[in-house]
Parts: structure tokens; C-alpha cells; sequence
């Protein structure tokens, strides 16, 4: 990983579009409570740009996670059905379980159909994401799956529910996530292989890489950071909704590559998708609070992305020189 | 894999153009929020969506209760529309910003309920408008009675059939043949109260009638709507009236019977007055819409949101009416004051 300005680029990008919507949105855009939603709203986006972050490192791409994330709130909430009240206490985490590994399981699939048949992930994942959307509506017999309050439910709420937590549970659920894949690709062997897949395929073979096998694990992967975040999902609804996440595979694929990740592979940051996303929650934040209409916010977003990847093209100029 | 890194071009292309244009446009974004007067109350107005013409009535209605009470309306939908989430967030930001009240229109009657009630406990007062939350929590619900509305349009639907099927019966009209129902989208309140007043009133009015289907939703968007249109026109050949229960359903339906060629056998009744419906009521091809009155919606949720802030008792539930509208009188002067309200009077263009 290249220090300079390459890597501060997201960060620069956040401090910048936080001063803009300082001066332009009232007071409480400063607000702890504020600054709480704000997490809370990148929270969903995080979680799937950190599983897609090893994806698209690996020089591929994955544009079923926003299917896989509906599919996930949908299992969860059918199997929050299945218990009677009172809900035996290990119900919930069997209904995350279980949208974690449907997550996984669409992964496997993307993953092995891309690595045996050599076929690009770009259209295998479009496939995929139509199936997958389909495969949601089938599940909630197309409509939206109201479920049994539980603990899953307080997941997502700005003011967390024990007061010493301060922020919601799946903001510290999304920090902890990005400290572990951090760690994982770049201390660990795997880590490693995943930068080397997306570098350079032929010479990672040569090296003994066992590349089929890694492929399939990393959209597995990526599949099941999806399905975490369609708990998550599920959570902020409070219902499973098969047309959740519709369009917002480009909302986290834009997380990755503002946060330095690069489409052509070999390159991506855990730290830095997770600035990505919160980057895009302070602009719809910002533009809510400055009362800015929406044709203007689709208009902002979209110029920021470019500009966000433009400063860091200008940086890998700069350093090369 | 070359074929991959051409593709993951075309992806990062694709996603890096998603708003070229706008990067001058961008500058004129400095909106007056943080500068308006403390003294005047800030109404948060948020609608399902901001491009259909319904909602912009709404606005409008928003606006003259705004100025009546001396109030700055903020009028902010989710940035897409049918997306719960946006939507959520819309509503938490404007929690987070402090205003001094919240009107909602709730694009799903679970999803907002929690973000509602967070508004609620900070202090902002929140009516609901057009859909139902199922929640306590908030001060009124200012709507049409969508069940009765739906039950209005079967009550007319039943007229129209009875009057196709009159000389042929020989006897005095007995409403008669295939009814279909396209119903909009899974989860919305509003609609489906329609769709089953409708359904319910036809086993009253028309008991002879045949429901041929009323399971397919339409989707959002007026172009999903003409697709499962005219899946159902080809499935059932033999149509006498149909029913649909919004504007984009009704257009959808209105194109797909138009291009099929059947716009003129069939009895659509549709729901809601925008312009290209009720241009399709002069030619006939529309034969009655039941019209709701936004304006109100828009003005009343504001005048209650802005009560229930001054601490006053309001009504935990306001019907702003509906009314059906024969294609026959749709020049009628009363019939244009609702359809056309002075929406440029209100918002400035």
C-alpha cells in the first residue's frame, strides 16, 4: 500500500464534504445526534462495501449483493415466523445466522460459476442478481414479510438502547468488521492471496495459488457481508421487503472505489470503504438538512463520486513522479 | 479474464458518469436553511416521491397552510422514490436537524414506524397523510378513506356495466361480465384499502360480476404498470371493466388497452386526475376516475402538524374526501377546481 496522498484522498473527501455542509446546513448538522444518524445510515452500505471491498481487490465484481441483502431480510423475517410466542431467546440469532449464510450460500454461487466456467463476474453477477431478486420475491410471496419484535429490531436505532452503548449496536457491529478485515488481508495468508489474485492472476497460479478455490471463498465471502447487512436491513424496517436494496450493489461498489479500491483489482483498503460509505451518508445527510431538492442531491452525489476518484487518480500521478 | 477488466471499465465508467452534468449546477445548492428567522415555525413536509403530479398538489396545499400560519415548508421526498430506507432517512435527518414538525406520507405502514416514533420522543409532533403507519405514536392521520373511495368506484363500475350490458339482457340493466383488478404494490396501505373496498363493494353491487384476477401488482413506475397490463389483457381476451388504484397504474393500463386496440370496450375506472387520464376521459377511454383532493391533504396535514406543535387537542383522524367523476363531466366547473388546483399561485412556476 502506497502512503500520500492516494490513501488520504477518502479521508480529504470526507473532511471536505463535511465543512461544505457545515456552512450550508443548519446548526445541528454538528449534533451528536446527527453525527449518530449519520453512522447509523452507513451502517447497511458499510458492511456489504467491506465484503465487496475483498471482491473487487480480487479484480472482480459482485452486483447481486443488493438481491442477496433483500433475500437475507426476507429469511430472516420467515424465520422469526416459525417460532411461537414467547420466542425461545436463540431464535433471533438462528434468523441472523441463517440470513448470514444465505448471503454466503448466493456467494458460493457467483463464486463457483465465475472461477469454473471462466466466465466474467460482471455478467455471471448480473444474472445472479436477477435470480436472486427473484428468489426474494418467491420467498416472501411478494410482499413485504412483517416479523415478531425482537432484539434484532433496536440493531438500528440512532439512540442506542442501553445508554452506555451511545451509538447503535451495528455502527460498533461495522467497526468491529472493518478492524477484522483489516486485519485479514493484510496479515494473513489469505489476505495476501487476495491482493495477488487481483494483481496478477497467471503469476499468482504460477505461484501456487490455488485460485479456483480462493475465488469462490472470496465471493463467499462477499455474499456473506451482504447478508449481514440485510440484517441490518431488516433491522432499520423492521420487516423483510423483497424489493429492499434495489440499485444499491453501485451504491457500495462507489463505497469501494471512493475508498481507493480500483476496478481493474490489486488495490482497496478496509479503513477506506468504510469512509466511502460514510462519505455518501454525510452527502444525503447534508443535502436533507440544507433542504437542497432531490434532482440537485442525485447531481451532488454523482459529481462527488467522480471527484472523490479523480483526487486519487491525481495522487498516483503524484506519487509515480 | 480480459474480458473482465473490459467490463470492470464499463462498470467504473457507468459509475463515474452517474452525474457528469451537474458539477456547475452544484454550485446554486446553497439553500436558505440555516438562515431562516428563528421566529417561524419549519415544517418538514415529506411525500412518497416527488415527481408525480399528485404529490406536487400536495406541496402546493403544504404551501398555502404554510403561509396562512406564517410557516417555512420544507418539502423533502426519499432521493428514490419506492425506497424505504430513503425514505427512513429523510425522516431521521430531519429528527437529527430539530425541527418543529414532521408530515409524513409513509411509503410502507411498518418500515417508518420506528423512525416516526424516535421523531416523536425528541419533541417533533408528526401527522401522517394519504398512508396509514401502524403506530400510536403520532398526532393524526389526515387521508382519504381509501377503503370507502375503492367502495365509491365499485359502486360506479357497477353503473357502467349494468348500462354496457342493458339492451342485450333485455331487462333493466343488471351490471354483468369480467371485472379485473391490477393492483399497485405490495405493502402500500392506501392502495390495497382501495383495492379491497373495491373488491368488497363489487359483491354488493354487482354480485354478478366476475372477478377474473385481482393478485397482480403493478409496480411503481407508470412503464412497470403497461408491462403486467398487458400481460393481463392477453390473458383474459373477454373484459368488461377494470379497475386500478393510482395514477400510474391507471396509465399503465390506459397504454396497454390503447395499444392492444380494446380502449374503447372496455369500462377502466382509474383512480386519481392526472392530466394524461383525464385527457383520456374526453376521447372515452377512461369512463370515470375517483378523484381525492391533495391539496387538502397537503393543506390540512400542515394546519394539524402545526396545532398539535402549540400543544391544541386534534382529531386523531381527518378524511379529506373523495369524489367520482363521470368522464361526461369532466369540464364541469367544480369538477376543474379539484382536478386543477392553482398549483402555480403556490409554488412559484
Amino acid at each position: 500500500m502506497k502512503p500520500g496522498l492516494r490513501t488520504l484522498a477518502p479521508y480529504l473527501g470526507l473532511a471536505a464534504a463535511y465543512l461544505l455542509f457545515s456552512l450550508l446546513a443548519p446548526a445541528a448538522f454538528h449534533g451528536a445526534y446527527n453525527l449518530k444518524t449519520i453512522l447509523t445510515q452507513s451502517v447497511i452500505v458499510g458492511i456489504g462495501a467491506l465484503g465487496m471491498t475483498f471482491v473487487i481487490i480480487s479484480g472482480g465484481i459482485d452486483l447481486s449483493v443488493g438481491s442477496l441483502i433483500a433475500c437475507a431480510t426476507v429469511l430472516l423475517a420467515r424465520a422469526l415466523n416459525l417460532g411461537h410466542e414467547p420466542l425461545p431467546g436463540w431464535l433471533p440469532w438462528a434468523a441472523l445466522a441463517a440470513a448470514t449464510g444465505c448471503g454466503a450460500i448466493g456467494g458460493v454461487l457467483n463464486g463457483f460459476i465465475t472461477a469454473r466456467f471462466r466466465l466474467a463476474a460482471f455478467i455471471v453477477t448480473l444474472g445472479t442478481m436477477q435470480i436472486y431478486r427473484g428468489g426474494a420475491k418467491w420467498l416472501a410471496a411478494e410482499q413485504t414479510v412483517t416479523a415478531p419484535a425482537t432484539w434484532l429490531n433496536g440493531l438500528m436505532e440512532v439512540d442506542a438502547g442501553p445508554r452506555w452503548l451511545w451509538i447503535a449496536p451495528g455502527v460498533w457491529l461495522l467497526l468491529a468488521l472493518t478492524a477484522a478485515v483489516a486485519v485479514v488481508l493484510r496479515y494473513t495468508v489469505f489476505g495476501r492471496h487476495v491482493y495477488a489474485l487481483g494483481s496478477n492472476e497467471a503469476a499468482a497460479r504460477l505461484c501456487g495459488v490455488p485460485v479456483a478455490l480462493r475465488r469462490i471463498q472470496i465471493y463467499a465471502l462477499g455474499g456473506a457481508f451482504a447478508g449481514i447487512a440485510g440484517a441490518m436491513q431488516f433491522a432499520n424496517l423492521t420487516l423483510g421487503d423483497p424489493t429492499a436494496a434495489e440499485g444499491m450493489e453501485l451504491d457500495i461498489v462507489a463505497a469501494v472505489v471512493i475508498g481507493g479500491g480500483s476496478l481493474r483489482g490489486g488495490e482497496g483498503r478496509a479503513a477506506g470503504s468504510l469512509i466511502g460509505a460514510l462519505l455518501m451518508a454525510v452527502l444525503r445527510n447534508g443535502c436533507n438538512m440544507a433542504g437542497i431538492p432531490n434532482y440537485l442531491q442525485n447531481i451532488v452525489v454523482g459529481a462527488i463520486i467522480i471527484g472523490a476518484v479523480g483526487l486519487d487518480r491525481l495522487g498516483a500521478r503524484g506519487s509515480r513522479a | 479474464m480480459l474480458m473482465t477488466k473490459a467490463l470492470t471499465k464499463a462498470v467504473a465508467a457507468t459509475i463515474l458518469f452517474l452525474g457528469a452534468a451537474g458539477a456547475a449546477v452544484a454550485g446554486e445548492a446553497v439553500a436558505p436553511g440555516g438562515t431562516a428567522a428563528k421566529t417561524r415555525p419549519v415544517v418538514a413536509v415529506i411525500p412518497k416521491g416527488t415527481t408525480h403530479e399528485f404529490w406536487k398538489t400536495v406541496h402546493a396545499g403544504a404551501m398555502k397552510a404554510g403561509s396562512e400560519e406564517g410557516a417555512d415548508i420544507i418539502w423533502q421526498g426519499p432521493a428514490k422514490e419506492d425506497d424505504r430506507k430513503g425514505q427512513i432517512e429523510v425522516v431521521q435527518n430531519f429528527t437529527s436537524r430539530g425541527l418543529d414538525a414532521i408530515v409524513l406520507a409513509p411509503l410502507d405502514e411498518t418500515a417508518l414506524a420506528r423512525p416516526v416514533e424516535a421523531a416523536v420522543k425528541r419533541g417533533i409532533p408528526v401527522v401522517i397523510i394519504d398512508s396509514d403507519l401502524k403506530s400510536k405514536a403520532f398526532s393524526s392521520f389526515v387521508a382519504t378513506d381509501n377503503f370507502a373511495a375503492g367502495t365509491l368506484a365499485a359502486q360506479h363500475m357497477a353503473e357502467a356495466l349494468a348500462a354496457k350490458g342493458g339492451p342485450a339482457s333485455g331487462r333493466a340493466a343488471e351490471p354483468v361480465g369480467n371485472v379485473l383488478v391490477m393492483r399497485y404494490l405490495e405493502g402500500s396501505a392506501s392502495n390495497s384499502n382501495r383495492e379491497n373496498g373495491f373488491l368488497e363493494g363489487l359483491k354488493k353491487f354487482a354480485p354478478k360480476a366476475v372477478v377474473v384476477s385481482s393478485n397482480q401488482y403493478a409496480g411503481v413506475t407508470a412503464e412497470s404498470a403497461l408491462k403486467t397490463a398487458q400481460n393481463l389483457l392477453n390473458k383474459y381476451p373477454d373484459i368488461a371493466g377494470i379497475f386500478t388504484p393510482n395514477g400510474p397504474t391507471a396509465f399503465g393500463m390506459l397504454r396497454a388497452l390503447q395499444i392492444a386496440g380494446r380502449s374503447k370496450q372496455v369500462k377502466l375506472i382509474g383512480f386519481d386526475a392526472t392530466e394524461p387520464l383525464l385527457a383520456a376521459m374526453k376521447t372515452g377511454e377512461v369512463a370515470g376516475l375517483v378523484v381525492q383532493d391533495p391539496f387538502r391533504m397537503g393543506y390540512l396535514g400542515v394546519k394539524t402538524a402545526l396545532a398539535a406543535k402549540r400543544g391544541e387537542k386534534v382529531e386523531a383522524r381527518l378524511d379529506t374526501g373523495a369524489r367520482f367523476i363521470w368522464a361526461a363531466e369532466v369540464d364541469l366547473p367544480d369538477v376543474q377546481a379539484l382536478v386543477h388546483p392553482d398549483l402555480k399561485k403556490w409554488l412559484g412556476n
